[in-house]
């Protein structure tokens, strides 16, 4: 856990190089069965945790996150380690600046170790979609580790790297915390800054922590929120309480969610509520209207945002190596725009369709207006409820390859998880439990900037559930 | 749904040359999705809905100071005399 890293740096029970030498061991002991990471900076690794060491030495401010090391999905800009959003057309890309969340991140002594795994562009459900490879998952190497930020989740699981950022567009923290029973929470929209975020659909997404506990969670969203000024739409927000205890919450299960979800999965998720009644809390079941025009709708508003943001790799200011010699204006950018996979050219093209002439009013205009329904309706039920809980997942992890060549199966996967994406609401994914080995995701959703009611209600069932957040085996 | 011809269409205006592989296996997947996005026409609406989602103030600029930059260009096909190199237009 991130604390209890600090605690040890602080009460000098071992250093903090003796601490990221351990972790590097590790990766070396095991990535090369998980394929966490794209890139791992060893060395400014090890050059930030001798500047702690001597800092602690000259009893110098060391920040609250010392130590602590981090692994951070590859589309997120980290400057003068390379950046590749998974993708061909990414691959020799270093960035000249960091995101705002590594500048805070590093301000406050973490220790970023290095880059990882992600579905090319953060489009996908498993990180097969991955230029470079798959991730596995940690708990049983034949399955996928969820996705897009797979790397992340899969990272933390197998104790990689202390904690992790991801970024979630339409689940893709959530789902791999599910698969790997690691804590993942997306903000609400506009509590992180995405400046240096590299966009794929830019009015869904936010960045967020993967961890193994709760208040490892509530740690770093504390010191990645934020207003910040080279982002227009973040926010300033209250910092997140680890011992609020704002006392009884009132809690309804999304219906829909929970009928369309795999028998083990269900049993589960019901067993969690049991365990909120227990507690004290009360548990209705609600439905929502519109459920099921949330995915046509984000996979609408996905794709459209996906083709314009994609529309600017061009290969002249940053890519990969392909003279333009030879070539006339739009022969070179139809030429090098081939080396994305097959996925981002599946979804540049719908985004294409959907915004075409005579289609624009049939779709991307209804997904617009579905977002706005979306939202009322659930702003509505929090007038009434705390929280809206369901399954993560609708099922449970499966194996590599079993879906690649169905891309249409897979996005059906998203159907819980879209909402609070659609909706900018916040929403975290918990471990709760596991059928066959492979693990369950609790996802609760709460109302804008309310991540508070988020953490409490989470502490409050990590509390009395001991998930196991690592497999022993790896 | 999307023909052939339709896909090439949307390679040309997106900019993607497809391979053939692609031009076989695209158009049944693309239409799979097209057919479920297809839903949204059912949508209960009507144009009074208010578009937008969130309250943001975008009058709050920041000030408009020229800074140094402390990075490595970034400009992969740049000319000693610090043009951008492009493919002929004709």
């Amino acid at each position: 856990m991130a604390y209890e890293v600090v605690e040890g740096i602080k009460d000098q029970q071992f250093t903090a190089e003796q601490y990221v030498d351990s972790i590097i061991k590790r990766i070396e002991d095991v990535d090369s069965k998980i394929r966490s990471f794209i890139t791992v900076d060893t060395e400014g690794a090890l050059s930030s945790a001798k500047i702690i060491d001597r800092k602690i030495k000259e009893k110098e401010e060391m920040g609250s996150l010392a130590g602590v090391t981090i692994g951070i999905k590859d589309n997120i800009s980290t400057k003068g380690i390379r950046t590749t959003c998974a993708s061909k057309i990414l691959e020799g890309y270093v960035p000249s600046y960091d995101a705002t969340v590594i500048t805070k991140l590093k301000q406050n002594g973490a220790i970023i170790l290095g880059k990882l795994n992600l579905d090319e562009f953060g489009m996908g459900s498993t990180t097969e979609y991955s230029s470079f490879h798959s991730t596995h998952n940690p708990w049983n190497l034949d399955y996928v580790p969820g996705g897009s930020s797979g790397g992340s989740g899969a990272a933390v699981a197998a104790g990689e790297c202390t904690v992790s950022l991801g970024s979630d567009t339409g689940g893709s923290i959530r789902c791999p915390a599910s698969f790997c029973s690691v804590v993942g929470l997306k903000p609400t929209y506009g509590k992180v800054s995405r400046y240096g975020l590299i966009s794929y659909a830019n009015s869904l997404e936010q960045i967020g922590p993967i961890c193994k506990s709760v208040k490892d969670a509530a740690i770093i969203m504390n010191i990645i929120s934020g207003k910040d000024m080279m982002d227009n739409t973040s926010m300033n927000s209250t910092p997140i309480g680890i011992h609020s205890k704002l006392g009884k919450l009132n809690i309804a299960i999304i219906k829909e969610l929970i009928n369309g979800s795999d028998n083990d999965v269900t049993r589960t998720v019901y067993s969690a509520s049991e365990k909120f009644r227990d507690i004290g809390y009360s548990c209705d079941e609600v439905s929502i209207k519109n459920v099921d025009y949330a995915l046509p709708s984000y996979y609408t508003l996905a794709s459209a945002e996906a083709c314009s943001n994609l529309a600017r790799y061009d290969n002249l200011r940053y890519g990969y190596d392909f003279p333009i010699e030879e070539y006339k204006w739009d022969a070179y950018f139809n030429n090098v725009r081939k080396n994305f996979g097959q996925e981002v050219k599946r979804r540049i093209l719908i985004g294409s369709y959907v915004l075409s002439s005579g289609y624009y009013g049939k779709y991307y205009l209804k997904a617009k207006m579905l977002r706005s329904l979306l939202k009322s309706e659930l702003l509505k039920l929090f007038k009434k409820y705390d929280l809206l809980i369901g399954p993560t997942m609708p099922i449970l992890p499966f194996k590599i390859g079993e879906k690649i060549e169905d891309p249409f199966k897979m996005y059906l996967i998203d159907i819980n998880t879209v909402l609070a994406n659609l909706a900018g609401i916040p929403a975290i994914s918990i471990p709760v439990g596991f059928s066959d080995g492979l693990p369950i995701g609790l996802q609760i959703m709460a109302a804008p900037f309310q991540e508070q009611k988020l953490i409490d209600a989470s502490l409050a069932l990590e509390d009395i559930i001991d998930i196991q957040r690592g497999p022993n085996t790896i | 749904m999307i023909s052939i011809e339709e896909l090439k269409y949307l390679a040309e205006i997106s900019k993607i040359n497809l391979t053939e592989d692609e031009i076989d296996k695209f158009p049944s997947q693309l239409n799979k999705t097209i057919e479920y996005i297809d839903i949204l026409e059912n949508l209960d609406s009507d144009e009074s809905i208010a578009l937008d989602l969130y309250e943001i103030n975008f009058d709050e600029l920041r000030n408009d100071i020229v800074k140094k930059s402390d990075g490595q260009p970034i400009i992969k096909n740049l000319t000693e005399e610090g043009f951008l190199r492009g493919p002929k237009m004709k």
